[in-house]
């Protein structure tokens, strides 16, 4: 290990050796706010040290490894989301459970998962990255003991990840066998020189991505979803939304690369259709959904399907797209969880869309911001999740692909009806006299955070063109 | 040497099979025994000494163990123990017992005959593995250190308290 390799490891290092500290720190002596201190500092240093790798790139630590450019970005926002999670976090573990250290180090251990996927180029990397990242959700998910439904909806995610990452590990082995690689690029060059997929390496495809899918929700492979965000902790399901997700994709669009998934007519078009399904599957189901949770749910599947559009389009106009739905994605969606947990009590999560009747008469600011949210999850403009669907549409129209185009624009329209719906419910005057509404925490930290996703949503909905420029720059796979 | 897979090959399949149609874990629990302990030997028929001991020393060694300790701690008092009676009936452990005598007789056939692989197949010895996981690996062995670490916490908070709550069909309707 040269001096270069350990810097251009320096996101993953600083959240692995916070992991270790946090660990001895609980050993030595348990407070809550030492220990959130602790991630909090930890994070913000391994955003700051996303920076100077940017000199040493595109970086290979060979076999495992590699730093390029792509890599570099997605590994910041990871980090970014995770610190804003950690902000939300505080309060809402403070008023619920006796051991809340725990989920710290959990945290940290997830993220660093999600970090080894972002650079990995290698089975091993993949698949280790993977299960650090969900085992440590297994124990997140259920995090809160004394909760109704924590138990089940943990137990629902071991049983299932533990299948789909035994798919995962099967297909990694036929895939290995026949072609007698386990890099990335040593499989591509097998497959080109081949000519042909031999049959078994089909098979192998196939069994990967049901591994794939079943991690990044798609449909079919999406039944834990709704269930995991309603019994799981708001952050974690925040978590589960964003960062596990978006880690997952980047190994997928650097695996489709170096396969050359282009030249293969059938993986396109299998995940063209899941694609689809995604898109209407989301949305319909989210349509009558009365828990926000269960809602989101359906609405981040769906917003994969959006995603998968864009990966699809195969060019590079598309890896932007993607990039920059994900910048756009992760702030909303971790806002619009941050909003349900302000908005929760100690003892009752805000869930269901009735909590939220009149809220503009009763809390202003935080309908305000909810509202911010909902648009840009919905794509209306002035919101950064305007310009990222305009991207993603941008994209399609340079791969000429009209008829996912449309299914889009579709699903687009299907999907805006039910964020308006909770719009709508919060500026309806109401008779407070009626019903008991839970009494919100609405903590300083979570408030301030909010506000920040908001300016930044805004701002990039306004002035996107540094952002594009920065993900222009910084879109180059290694080759 | 055909002969000798061929053989293996059956008690693996069989004994598989056997695993998955028990009704009582226990003795699902010896027929997966010797389901590992034959694929150790085919690994060892085809001249990988070093996978088929780890092969027994992990799956057939380590894991087990983890189950039983796992069944013990879940059997409690008298009514366990005439229950364990009545699991370990001759005809339970027979079969098994016998499958793992014709392993070990394979296994000592082949060491007497000083047996040579098939050729073209590369032996991989300890040292080896050991350079490889500690040269170019040792990344992805010190994210195994911190894939461990995510599990013992995880399980340690998760196992730490009695849960408050049972599952929601379990629960008694409110009157």
């Amino acid at each position: 290990m040269t001096f270069e390799d350990l810097l251009s490891l320096g996101p993953l290092f600083n959240i692995c050796g916070a992991a270790v500290l946090c660990m001895l720190l609980v050993a030595i002596w348990r407070n809550h706010r030492l220990i959130y201190y602790v991630t909090l500092v930890a994070f913000a240093l391994a955003l700051m040290s996303v920076v100077p790798v940017a000199t040493l790139l595109p970086h290979t630590i060979a076999p495992l490894i590699v730093i390029d450019m792509f890599a570099l970005f997605n590994s910041g926002a990871i980090v970014g989301s995770g610190l804003i999670i950690v902000l939300l976090s505080y309060n809402y573990f403070e008023e619920r459970e006796e051991r809340k250290e725990e989920y710290y180090l959990l945290l940290l251990l997830a993220t660093a998962g999600a970090l080894v996927l972002v650079i990995s180029r290698h089975f091993m990397s993949f698949f280790l990255g993977l299960e650090m990242l969900s085992i440590s959700l297994y124990g997140l998910i259920a995090y809160l003991r004394a909760r109704q439904r924590s138990d089940e909806a943990g137990i629902k995610y071991l049983i299932l990840a533990a299948l789909s990452s035994a798919f995962l590990l099967f297909g990694m082995a036929l895939v290995y066998g026949f072609t007698g690689h386990m890099d990335f690029p040593g499989i591509g060059a097998y497959l080109r020189q081949a000519g042909t997929f031999p049959l078994p390496v089909i098979a192998g495809f196939g069994l990967m991505l049901i591994g794939i899918g079943f991690k990044l929700g798609i449909v079919p492979f999406h039944m834990w979803a709704p269930d995991i965000y309603e019994g799981a902790p708001l952050p974690v399901a925040a978590f589960v939304a964003t960062i596990s997700k978006g880690g997952v994709l980047v190994v997928l669009i650097r695996f489709y690369q170096d396969i050359d998934g282009r030249n293969y007519t059938m993986l396109w078009w299998i995940l063209a259709i899941t694609a689809i399904a995604s898109m209407f599957v989301g949305n319909l189901l989210a349509l009558t959904q009365q828990n926000i949770k269960r809602m989101l749910a359906y609405s981040s599947i769906a917003h994969l399907g959006y995603l998968l559009v864009a990966f699809l389009s195969d060019t590079q106009s598309g890896l932007e797209a993607i990039a920059f739905y994900l910048t756009a994605y992760f702030p909303t969606s971790i806002g619009a969880f941050g909003v349900l947990i302000v908005m929760s009590s100690s003892v009752q999560d805000a869930e269901t869309v009735e909590d939220y009747r009149g809220l503009f008469w009763r809390y202003p600011w935080v309908a305000l911001v909810f509202t911010v949210m909902l648009l840009s999850l919905a794509g209306i403009p002035l919101t950064a999740g305007f310009i990222g669907k305009f991207y993603i549409v941008m994209a399609g129209v340079d791969g000429h692909h009209w008829f996912l185009l449309l299914m889009l624009v579709i699903n687009s329209v299907i999907g805006l009806y039910y964020y308006m719906r909770v719009v709508a419910m919060m500026f309806r005057t109401t008779d407070t006299s009626q019903r008991i509404f839970i009494k919100p925490s609405l903590p300083l930290a979570g408030n301030i955070t909010l506000g920040l996703i908001v300016m930044l949503l805004v701002g990039l909905g306004v002035y996107p063109t540094a952002m594009m420029q920065l993900i222009q720059q910084m879109m180059t796979l290694i080759k | 040497m055909g002969v000798f897979f061929y053989i293996t090959a059956a008690i693996a399949v069989f004994s598989t099979a056997m695993v998955v149609t028990r009704f009582n874990i226990m003795h699902a629990l010896l027929y997966l025994i010797v389901s590992l302990l034959s694929v150790a030997v085919i690994f060892y028929l085809y001249g990988a000494p070093y996978m088929a001991s780890l092969e027994i020393i992990v799956y057939a060694g380590a894991i087990m163990v983890l189950i039983i300790f796992f069944v013990m701690m879940l059997n409690l008092g008298p009514e366990s123990t005439r229950l364990e009676k009545q699991w370990l009936k001759p005809g339970m452990w027979m079969v098994p017992a016998l499958f793992c005598v014709i392993l070990l007789g394979e296994l000592v056939y082949l060491i007497a005959q000083n047996h040579t692989p098939v050729t073209g197949i590369k032996e991989v010895p300890p040292k080896a593995v050991g350079r490889s996981l500690f040269g170019p690996y040792i990344l992805a062995v010190e994210l195994s250190a911190m894939l461990l670490m995510a599990g013992i916490v995880g399980a340690y908070h998760l196992g730490r308290q009695q849960p408050k709550t049972l599952h929601r069909f379990l629960q008694s309707k409110p009157s």
